[in-house]
């Protein structure tokens, strides 16, 4: 089936099955960024905005997605890069393989909430998870970029 | 495992959609699509009713009128929603995995499925709501419930009465993106109360007798009476017995909170 969406504010058409999810459709047109970890809508592995928010792509028909804005890391490429700097210094990133959904749940964090609690920050991404670490240092990773963000 | 379908149809009207459910015993309305992607079961056509409207939430005449489409995390973060109950409506719903998850899930396919474990309807049943289908057919939530088969028509809306009172949801898990081993829903309305349990494993229920004796201040002996007038059953990672006294713990808790 012919689907029409926006990748990256690019606009793409693509072929797509009726029940293929948008996990499976990104990676198959080369998004190898999307990592897909459970497949079972569990592990936030494969993290994507549509229209800003934050979704799992194994979670979501790709036919869903006609018309709308998905976006992936590489379109908060330097927002991205940044929240690696942050996850490096307080040894939140091991493996690195939650590292690409960890980077797009934080920037929806940043624009749904200001000034998060501890609380705000766990309950947001409680859905994704390190098999790594133990989620105190990303909790000091994330609080200390919001704060260098001014958030 | 997932889903498989053969086509995808974007209905252009309820009306639409109904005539296209009916064309097919295997076509099947998409809500969400997340349970149904782990069902793994064949269809036919998935029916999609993202284009029809019906993921908006509105207040008339002192009830809630939420779309079947409405996502998870737009229920529990609207302002009408939230101050339900103390906001225990909007806590039970947000319970559910993370929020990526709840932007997906959908209000209507969550009730529509009648699932044993969900938070959703558990956090519901306490609450007076009604369920409109298409076509014209409205029942309430605990009718729906306890409706033998499967319904034919199409879940549109929600309709909850706006009252006052005060709530208390507890999901026991024991992860927190686990399913519950069993859950809790108390409400305080118009000076009765309310309790619903669910993931027993069974759908959630309301544990009426209880809730008379609850209607007279007797909190323990309604938290006894629960325990006993519902059916629990054993399940891989919680007894029977485990779960009636939790039943004994968390209904006595509830009440107490309720009706502080």
């Amino acid at each position: 089936m012919k689907l029409e969406f926006y990748l990256n504010n690019t606009k793409v058409v693509w072929d797509v099955e009726p029940d293929e999810y948008l996990s499976h459709a990104l990676r198959r047109h080369g998004i190898l960024s999307i990592r897909i970890g459970c497949d079972e809508t569990v592990c936030g592995s494969c993290t994507v905005l549509i229209d800003e928010k934050p979704f799992l792509s194994c979670g979501v028909l790709a036919m869903k997605v006609e018309g709308k804005h998905v976006t992936t890391v590489e379109g908060i490429q330097d927002e991205a890069n940044r929240i690696a700097d942050f996850f490096a210094e307080e040894g939140a990133d091991q493996c690195s393989f939650c590292g690409v959904g960890f980077a797009l749940i934080i920037h929806a964090l940043k624009h749904e909430y200001k000034n998060p609690t501890d609380e705000e920050i766990r309950d947001f991404i409680v859905g994704n998870m390190c098999r790594c670490t133990g989620y105190q240092s990303q909790l000091k990773a994330i609080k200390a970029y919001l704060a260098a963000e001014g958030k | 495992m997932s889903l498989r379908a053969n086509n995808y149809y974007k209905a252009q009207s309820l009306e639409d959609a109904y005539a296209k459910l009916q064309e097919n015993s295997k076509n099947a309305i998409i809500a969400g699509g997340l349970w149904m992607k782990k069902t793994g079961l064949s269809y036919e056509t998935l029916i999609d009713l993202s284009e029809l409207g019906l993921d908006k939430i509105n207040e008339k005449n002192g009830h809630i009128h939420v779309g079947a489409m409405v996502s998870l995390r737009d229920f529990e973060n609207n302002p009408l929603i939230n101050n339900l109950f103390s906001g225990a409506t909007a806590f039970g719903v947000r319970e559910v995995l993370g929020p990526a998850f709840r932007n997906s899930a959908t209000i209507g396919g969550s009730i529509y499925g009648r699932y044993p474990f969900s938070d959703v309807i558990a956090s519901l049943l306490p609450l007076d709501v009604k369920l409109v289908f298409y076509p014209k057919q409205e029942m309430s939530l605990e009718e729906y419930l306890n409706f033998k088969g499967k319904l034919n028509g199409i879940l549109e809306e929600i309709i909850i009465k706006k009252e006052e009172g005060n709530g208390y949801f507890k999901k026991v898990k024991a992860t927190a993106l686990d399913f519950p081993m069993i859950n809790f829903s108390i409400v305080k309305r118009n000076n009765k109360n309310y309790i619903a349990i669910g993931s027993r494993p069974l759908t959630a229920a309301l544990a009426v007798k209880a809730m008379a004796l609850a209607d007279q201040g007797k909190f323990k002996e309604a938290a006894d009476m629960a325990a006993q007038e519902l059916q629990y059953l054993d399940s891989i990672n919680i007894s029977k017995e485990y779960r009636q006294d939790l039943v004994r713990v968390y209904v006595r808790r509830g009440l107490e909170e309720v009706n502080k």
